[in-house]
């Protein structure tokens, strides 16, 4: 890649961040929150998108920041207060300097409209928006700099003159007393620099006349590269009192050559002249040199694509890898010098499997990163659909820092984007309509991320009119989606609106789309591995549940055997498992089956059957059941043939191979090569609740694949 | 004639792409020794563990601006010969002055071009090879 081109990635990949860091300044302005450094972090945002846009000829992106930064710099030195309507441009300001970025990347500078916002922004700053982005002269009259010679010269720099210490420590006999060891003071002082030591025994007298409690030795330490001398003090902070010291610095000898830089004076601060530096000769300064130290040049190489980790993540993951070599060393070292000793290489077995384990999980964390990056455009979107709406709405957002992979933050974007349009458009009233209710006139839509269990939790809730469920009845029936005499429960009704071609909303609006959205939305989430659930209450609002998995990449499983085949069954869906007897086995309908779990009765499936797995046992005495529970949907009971085990597997999507079937998620590959077929339980579970009860062809055609 | 690839700079900017163009543009001048901070308590710690000749800082910062920074070096008698070359991202009269004042030996305002850099950086060294 073209050098240039690597740094305008870098440059937009900063760029990403500066413009969340202005839009969390912005909003904290908006709140009122907004202390002097976040107003200057803002500013210098905007500064540096600026500079670094100038840096590759992007001028019209170059244009507006620069009004943009003028009228920041006010808000900054204080000459611009810092009004809830300011504050206002400046958010839209942002809003369009976002906008720029975005032409200035994908190549189509002009398309931005920001007339009426440059014309606002120059009201407030006074600046004539034609003047903006004027070029900056590159050189200022009359500020001439003198030159100033530094001679390179075939040296190194000069190197820091380091002191070297002279410590003479002659303990008493106290400090013995106290149970002092002088040896662990001398190893101190060598932690702080390579350390010379020599004793003096010439105190000690003949053993006839040797005192054994008395203290006859004393050292001479020299104590080199350390800089500091109450470092040296320190170490015997404690012991001061109990012997005798005396720390002498000894000034280095001046190396060979001298250094060959010259140092300019320091002008006065109070010196108005503003013209030239000092002329700077070549003054012999006092500079004692030390040994040149070797220089190691830290040359860091422009990275293609990064993501930025905290530095702790890298840390544990270097920790964990070490660890798993000695595991790894230590089990091969067993196996080699015993074949009886079982026990020991299974535990050695055992260990490096945990650590493998721990491995695999802090490189996963290495992927996620906060979900900010998703939340952070959601402010925009509120503003831009409120003021599309007549509305007035405060977006409340919580648990931004809640991490999960980067995948899945990618694909978050847009069906979070249409639950919070639909929150603004259809689930907030209008003002009137809201202080008719009694409610405050603002409406406020809540966005929180979690975690729990495993998966992350994302609600989008607000306090609006909540679902009309007469209404989305009467749709559904209208539509044939259901059928008038249909008994559906308040939730049943609820969830109708994700069902395809589903609008509630009376006329037409071209903010929560033409009626393609909630099934859009549920589809996307779905791909995820996810699901996405709606709660209401009439009068006092809504809430979009939408839980997914925290990573695409591995997956608890429980392996079960079915006839021929092995599958796998997401271990976050299972409550237990167990085996039936006879009697707790009823026949429902012409074919289907209820098992009573300690006196519930739950649908009892057999996947051998559900599936026409060749091989299958349809006898339920020989089967093991697998309580599941689905998102939403309900409980289960699952048979199969056998458990397995329990393990890790890694997700293999053949989506892209096969396409989606129903009922299954994806697929994996067992430790002895073979391929399993990963269950989708919410999938399976709701095909047989609908009654359709799996494609037999499409199973066949998945497991012959 | 000084040789480019001798001279050692630093690079203070707390923006990654300032950094990278600064570097590019030293390597498109020669020099090899080129180190990268983005704070400058950071590179005044580093420089004083391992001298540099010349000095490239940004004046907007966090925690310790260009001014001050060029302050503390200039204060250092360790550091002080060092050269400093500040980068503006405004053409900023006023700034310029008050880094004259506390000792700056140039300064370069963004976006910049190799050629003017190369001119500034012989200003300080003499014709560069």
């Amino acid at each position: 890649m073209d050098p240039m081109e690597a740094i305008k990635q870098t440059y937009f990949q900063e760029c990403d961040e500066l413009l969340l860091a202005m839009e969390e300044g912005l909003i904290a302005m908006e709140t009122g929150e907004a202390d002097s450094e976040t107003i200057n972090a803002v500013f210098r945002a905007v500064h540096s998108i600026k500079g670094g846009g100038g840096a590759f000829g992007f001028e019209i992106l170059v244009g507006f920041s620069h009004v943009f930064e003028t009228a920041m710099d006010l808000v900054r030195s204080g000459k611009l207060d810092p009004t809830p309507d300011v504050v206002k441009v400046l958010l839209r300001a942002g809003d369009k300097l976002s906008d720029h970025v975005a032409a200035a990347r994908n190549g189509t500078g002009a398309a931005v409209d920001d007339a009426e916002v440059k014309a606002e922004l120059a009201k407030l700053t006074g600046e004539e928006p034609e003047d903006a982005g004027a070029p900056a002269p590159a050189e200022f009259e009359g500020l001439a700099f003198a030159p100033v010679m530094i001679d390179i010269g075939d040296e190194e720099p000069v190197a820091p003159p380091c002191p070297v210490w002279h410590v003479r420590f002659g303990p008493h006999a106290a400090l013995y007393a106290k149970a002092n060891e002088p040896y662990l003071l001398i190893r101190e002082l060598g932690m702080l620099g390579p350390i010379e030591v020599t004793a003096d025994l010439s105190k000690l007298p003949e053993l006839s006349a040797l005192e054994p409690e008395q203290a006859y030795f004393s050292w001479d330490v020299v104590v080199r590269d350390c800089p500091d001398r109450t470092k040296v003090e320190e170490v015997f902070e404690f012991v001061s009192g109990d012997c005798d010291l005396e720390i002498t610095e000894e000034t280095p000898e001046p190396a060979a050559a001298p250094a060959m830089i010259s140092a300019p004076g320091l002008p006065s601060l109070d010196d108005d002249e503003p013209a030239a530096m000092p002329a700077a000769e070549a003054q012999p300064e006092e500079k004692k040199v030390a040994t040149p130290t070797e220089t190691k040049a830290t040359t860091v190489d422009v990275i293609k694509q990064t993501i930025r980790v905290d530095l702790d993540k890298v840390d544990r993951l270097v920790n964990l890898v070490g660890e798993l070599v000695i595991t790894q060393a230590m089990l091969s070292q067993r196996i080699l010098d015993s074949v009886q000793q079982g026990q020991t290489v299974s535990a050695g077995l055992g260990e490096l499997e945990h650590l493998l384990r721990e491995l695999q999980e802090a490189v996963m964390a290495i992927r996620t990163q906060p979900v900010k990056s998703v939340f952070q455009r959601m402010p925009r979107l509120v503003r831009e659909t409120a003021a599309q709406t007549g509305k007035e709405v405060r977006l409340e957002i919580e648990g931004e820092a809640t991490e999960v992979d980067k995948t899945v933050i990618e694909r978050l974007g847009e069906p979070l984007t249409h639950m919070i349009r639909n929150a603004v458009d259809h689930g907030l009233e209008t003002p009137e309509e809201r202080v008719a209710a009694g409610k405050p006139a603002e409406g406020t839509v809540k966005l929180s991320a979690e975690h729990r269990g495993g998966r992350i939790v994302i609600e989008v809730a607000d306090d609006g009119r909540g679902i009309n469920r007469t209404k989305v009845r009467q749709k559904a029936i209208e539509r044939g989606l259901i059928t008038p005499n249909s008994n559906l429960s308040d939730e049943e009704i609820d969830n109708l609106i994700f069902l395809p071609g589903f609008s509630t909303a009376t006329t037409v609006s071209n903010i929560s789309g033409r009626g393609v959205g909630l099934d859009v939305v549920r589809r996307n989430i779905m791909d995820l591995g996810g699901r996405i659930t709606i709660g209401s209450n009439t009068g006092k609002g809504s809430k979009f549940s939408l839980t997914l998995p925290l990573t695409l990449a591995v997956l608890d499983g429980m392996i079960v055997a079915v006839g021929e085949q092995t599958f796998v069954l997401p271990l976050s869906h299972i409550i237990e498992s167990l085996l039936p007897k006879s009697s707790d086995v009823k026949a429902f309908g012409s074919n289907g089956m209820l098992l009573n779990v300690r006196g519930v009765y739950v649908p009892l499936v057999s996947v051998g059957r559900l599936l026409r797995v060749p091989g299958a046992s349809y006898d339920l005495q020989n089967s093991v059941v697998i309580l599941v529970e689905s998102e939403g949907v309900g409980r289960m009971a699952l048979a199969v043939d056998a458990i397995v085990g329990q393990r890790q597997v890694v997700i293999k999507s053949f989506e892209s191979n096969i396409g989606h079937i129903d009922g299954i998620a994806a697929a994996t590959i067992l430790g002895d090569g073979r391929v399993a077929l990963i269950l989708d339980i919410d999938g399976l579970v709701a095909g047989c609740r609908e009654g359709t009860g799996g494609r037999p062809t499409e199973y066949q055609q998945a497991l012959g694949a | 004639m000084p040789q480019a690839s001798k001279i050692k700079a630093v690079v203070v900017d707390d923006q990654l792409t300032m950094r990278t163009l600064v570097r590019s543009c030293l390597q498109q001048i020669g020099l090899t020794d080129i180190r990268e901070f983005p704070k400058a308590p950071e590179a005044l710690s580093a420089l004083k563990a391992q001298p540099a000749h010349i000095v490239f800082s940004d004046f907007n910062m966090p925690e310790m601006d260009g001014l001050e920074f060029l302050r503390s070096i200039r204060s250092d008698p360790q550091l002080k010969g060092i050269g400093f070359i500040l980068l503006t991202g405004r053409a900023d009269a006023d700034l310029v002055k008050r880094a004259a004042q506390f000792g700056a030996n140039n300064y370069l305002v963004k976006p910049f071009t190799v050629a003017v850099m190369k001119q500034k950086l012989e200003q300080i060294f003499g014709a560069l090879s």
